[in-house]
């Protein structure tokens, strides 16, 4: 097909006065493949839209170049127009004239301007059509982890209608809920809770649950993942659209922060818990109980409750003192500001420590030596247990779960999450969700936000049944591809598989529902075999091309 | 697959100093996927040189073709038109790519542009290393799978020396003690009668082994 | 192109790409001497880009992506990071200077930031004198 573009140069309103446009046009149009140039003043208004469109139609170009303001204003909508013009929207090319040049410069910039069509016009000279297709998405969703998070998220897909399937390692569904006593910031119980989300899942529609479960291969992409489950001594495939990871945390002690061994009377905050629970097994009625927070310099939202949670516990029941220390107590967390002044009112001491408090055992005592920074005074307790802080560390298998799924792992271990651009709830991986204390250090409340956003991004992907996609936009060609791999290894939203062709030939494919366009694979591929309409090599080559010339 | 490194761009420029139309060659096999001599590199290779020529104010005409092996006659053979119109040819592919370049066009002249370094596999993207020296007496078998003439830093055949220490090897305490890992895989394939079998000593030349390339690209 | 300094910028379009928008709203008057070319990560941006904008003419090479760790691809901040430096090494060995092509980080607000590279660039490349490549030298 001849190239025949259409140049649409816009003066915003005439308010780009260090460009001189007749000009520019008189320099364009004696360019090949140039059918006309032409001056507009408002091509965003409703009359400047209806005159490029009947310009289009009548010169029967194919290709448009405007200049004009920055395409993140205007792309969109001129895609939309050339749409409606049944002009592929690909055959578009857009010259930043407005904030790149004429408004970000004092002297005449006709130069630059002339320079940025040119780069623009070389560029429409070697674009592609695009077409878009409707590509089908199964609608079952794999939800794995049975705590909290992962039953919430099963309940609300199945009143949405979508099938959800629960995967949880343990033999019994409930996670934390089913381990703690005493949760705040709820309404009810741990465990009422758990009775009555368990009592739904069985109720509900369209949910299946499988325990004593696991979760061994994740292959395919959104819309279509092919997951591998093993259960009791079998393993089977299933097919899901899309995958809610909320895999909990595990409470551990880090034995680096304290280099303390655990002794009868230096005890975890599950230990606490479970004397607690079970009272019998403790001698005597401890008097004085010291808790210890942050001794490595993070403070964590959860240890904060659960110090705050159980100090309370044994002032209730065994009327202990209680004395906390502390470098920081975070209590953003729901209800954790009321817990903190209701552990003050009862008479439970908080100290303030910067430098790390010394500990030492004798006569089955521990002592604990620290300077409180408001008291400005050094503070030597000796109680009859400390109890040391607990952190959320991820679960057993995560880093195998992260390298089955090809998502990254942060500097803690927990599922890489932290980035402008993506919701919290993301993966990187289009498709694949995080909820829940598998992302760190979440409450309930926080728990449940994240499963809402998470479910609401499954429905964005699934409800309809299908998706649409600009097919082909980012190509492998199978003919170049040698198959080296690297493009699958690079690929940050895991959107490339290896497909065979034939009996002895495997190729790079990339799937257009799972690609986001980064274009980093037809960067890095040793065989030059992707192409990147928009941004292809020749593409980008040929707007430097036009740079001075 | 073989796997090569690229040479520095200095002793290249001396090679072909005096030319003024080259062909580039690259080859689409093995040191495609090795990030060493595949279209890419090509291009890279040729974009320097074009930039190193044009700055001394020398000319240098180069054209790039990147062929699916260069180590076959019929496909190196199909470069024939493009090598008439040049004065010598520099190859990407690995030794015996520029040896098989040489004897199809003999009057050309043929410069290697890669230095070939072994027979490896990639450790992870953009790194490879060595895990086969084509020694010509594959004993494999008999040391469940990994080869102690490459993987022991020593190429010892008849068990670890005196250094191995808590699996890791004395010359290099960051590596795997080859001969600890063929007695925990044989262990597990219940074969350790094997480590009992003995191999009459070989010549190897003193040479670091494992190699081991890593990319500067990303 | 050659000569007046000319600079080729290849900006992201999440970040790079509206804080250069945003210093002309502002209207922070940068050297006009730069070339946008926008693209959709700056892990996109490939050496031979880079070295083939040089061959082209171009006096110096911004690759302009998002800040450290807040890449919208995850990992193509990095990746250009390192590529910029492996073209800085490329173009030594070439003969160029290696302080003609530059890794700027920068967020979708960093108007001044960009203003700010683009002038720095600028002198730098005043200081240097233009690419001893004349135009574009022989093609194949
Ligand atoms: C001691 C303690 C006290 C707390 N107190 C409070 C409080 O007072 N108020 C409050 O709001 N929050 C509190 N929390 C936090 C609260 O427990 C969590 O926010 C919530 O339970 C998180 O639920 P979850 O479903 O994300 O994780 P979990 O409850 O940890 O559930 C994870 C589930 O996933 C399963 N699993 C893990 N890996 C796999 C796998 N690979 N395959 C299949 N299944 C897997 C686990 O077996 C588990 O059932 C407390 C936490 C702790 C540890
Ligand atoms: S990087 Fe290129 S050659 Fe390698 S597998 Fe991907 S498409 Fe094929
Ligand atoms: S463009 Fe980016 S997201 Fe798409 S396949 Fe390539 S690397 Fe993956
Ligand atoms: S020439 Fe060398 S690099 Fe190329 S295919 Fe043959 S063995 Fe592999
Ligand atoms: S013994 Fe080792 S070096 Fe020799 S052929 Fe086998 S793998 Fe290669």
């Amino acid at each position: 097909m001849q190239v025949k573009i259409g140049i649409f140069l816009c003066d915003c309103g005439g308010s780009l006065r260090n460009i001189d446009f007749p000009k520019i046009r008189g320099n364009l149009e004696k360019l090949e493949g140039v059918a006309f140039v032409d001056i507009s003043h408002n091509l965003c208004l409703e009359e400047g839209g209806k005159a490029l469109a009947s310009r289009i139609l009548s010169e029967d170009i194919n290709r448009v170049v405007i200049a004009a303001c920055s395409p993140e204003l205007c792309e969109h909508n001129f895609m939309r127009l050339l749409e409606s013009l049944r002009l592929n929207p690909n055959f578009l090319s857009i010259a930043n004239i407005r904030e790149q040049c004429s408004w970000a410069h004092k002297e005449d910039v006709t130069g630059k301007a002339l320079e940025l069509l040119r780069m623009a016009i070389n560029k429409a000279r070697l674009l592609q059509p695009l077409e878009r297709k409707e590509v089908p998405v199964n609608q079952e969703v794999l939800v794995v982890g049975g705590g909290f998070s992962g039953m919430e998220s099963t309940l609300e897909l199945s009143q949405l209608g979508l099938r959800a399937t629960l995967v949880e390692k343990g033999s019994a569904l409930g996670g934390k809920l089913s381990e703690l006593e005493g949760f705040y910031g709820l309404g009810a119980s741990p465990k009422e809770m758990l009775g009555s989300m368990t009592r739904a899942i069985e109720e509900g529609k369209n949910i299946e649950v499988l325990t004593s479960a696991e979760v061994t291969r994740v292959e395919g992409e959104v819309g279509n993942f092919t997951v591998r489950i093993r259960r009791g001594g079998e393993e089977f495939p299933r097919s899901f659209g899309a995958i809610i990871f909320a895999t909990g945390y595990r409470a551990g002690i880090l034995p680096r922060d304290f280099e303390l061994r655990p002794s009868v009377n230096i005890i975890s905050q599950r230990n606490l818990i479970e004397i607690l629970q079970a009272p019998e097994k403790l001698e005597r009625k401890p008097e004085t109980i010291g808790f210890i927070l942050d001794v490595s310099d993070e403070s964590s939202r959860l240890a904060t409750l659960l110090v705050l949670n159980n100090a309370l516990a044994v002032k209730e029941k065994w009327g202990s003192e209680a004395y906390v220390f502390c470098r920081n107590l975070k209590v953003d967390s729901d209800g954790a500001e009321k817990l903190y002044r209701e552990a003050r009112a009862t008479g439970i001491a908080f100290l303030k420590f910067e430098k790390k408090p010394q500990i030492s055992e004798e006569d089955g005592r521990v002592k604990v030596e620290a300077k409180d920074v408001l008291l400005g005074e050094e503070i030597s307790l000796s109680c009859d247990i400390l109890v040391v802080e607990e952190k959320g560390l991820p679960p057993e298998g995560t880093e195998a779960l992260s390298s089955i799924l090809n998502i990254g792992l942060d500097s803690q271990g927990f599922y890489q999450n932290e980035n402008v651009y993506l919701y919290p709830v993301d993966s990187g991986r289009k498709g694949i969700f995080l909820v829940g204390a598998c992302r760190g250090d979440l409450d309930i409340s926080r728990a449940s936000m994240d499963v809402a956003s998470a479910v609401m991004g499954v429905c964005e992907l699934l409800a309809s049944g299908k998706a649409i996609v600009e097919a082909e936009k980012v190509r492998v060609d199978p003919d170049k591809c040698r198959a080296c791999l690297t493009c699958i290894r690079v690929c940050p939203h895991g959107a490339i598989r290896l497909v065979r062709v034939n009996t002895e030939k495997e190729v790079a494919q990339i799937y257009d529902l799972a690609c986001e366009g980064c274009g980093i694979c037809a960067a890095i591929c040793p065989a030059k075999a992707i192409d990147f309409e928009g941004y292809t090599d020749e593409q980008i080559l040929a707007e430097v091309e036009a740079i001075g010339e | 697959m073989i796997v090569a490194e690229r040479k520095p761009l200095e002793e290249i420029k001396e090679m072909i100093a005096g030319y003024k139309r080259i062909l580039i060659v690259g080859c689409g096999t093995c040191v495609t996927i090795c990030w060493a001599g595949g279209e890419k590199e090509v291009g890279i290779l040729s974009s320097q040189l074009r930039l190193a020529f044009g700055k001394d104010g020398n000319e240098l005409l180069t054209s790039e073709v990147t062929i699916e092996r260069q180590c076959e006659r019929e496909m190196v053979e199909e470069l024939r038109d493009k090598v008439q119109e040049v004065e010598a040819i520099l190859s990407l592919g690995c030794g015996a790519g520029v040896q098989t370049i040489a004897e199809v066009f003999e009057e050309t002249p043929v410069y290697p542009a890669l230095n070939t370094k072994f027979v490896g596999m990639p450790e992870r993207e953009g790194v490879w290393v060595e895990t086969c020296r084509a020694c010509g007496d594959c004993l494999l078998g008999e040391t469940g799978g990994i080869c102690p003439v490459v993987r022991c830093a020593k190429g010892l055949l008849n068990g670890p020396c005196g250094g191995t220490k808590r699996g890791k090897c004395e010359v290099d305490p960051e590596k795997d003690c080859a001969w600890t890992l063929i007695y925990r895989r044989l262990e597990k394939q219940g074969r350790l009668d094997l480590m009992r079998k003995y191999y009459p000593p070989r010549n190897f030349q003193a040479v670091t082994r494992p190699g081991k390339v890593e990319a500067l690209q990303a | 192109m050659g000569g007046n300094n000319k600079i080729v910028a290849f900006c992201c379009e999440n970040s790079a790409c509206a804080a250069a928008d945003r210093a002309g709203k502002i209207r922070l008057y940068y050297p006009d001497n730069v070339r946008v070319i926008r693209v959709p990560c700056a892990g996109r941006v490939d050496v031979l880009h880079i070295l083939k904008a040089f061959e082209k003419g171009a006096d110096g090479v911004l690759v302009m992506g998002c800040q450290e760790e807040a890449c919208r691809h995850l990992t193509g901040n990095t990746r250009a990071r390192e590529r910029v430096k492996y073209a800085e090494i490329l173009l030594k060995e070439s003969g160029i200077d290696g302080e003609r092509v530059r890794m700027v980080n920068l967020a979708p607000e960093m108007a001044h930031k960009f203003a700010q590279e683009v002038s720095e660039m600028t002198e730098r490349l005043k200081g240097l004198g233009p690419t001893p490549i004349k135009n574009g030298g022989p093609q194949r």
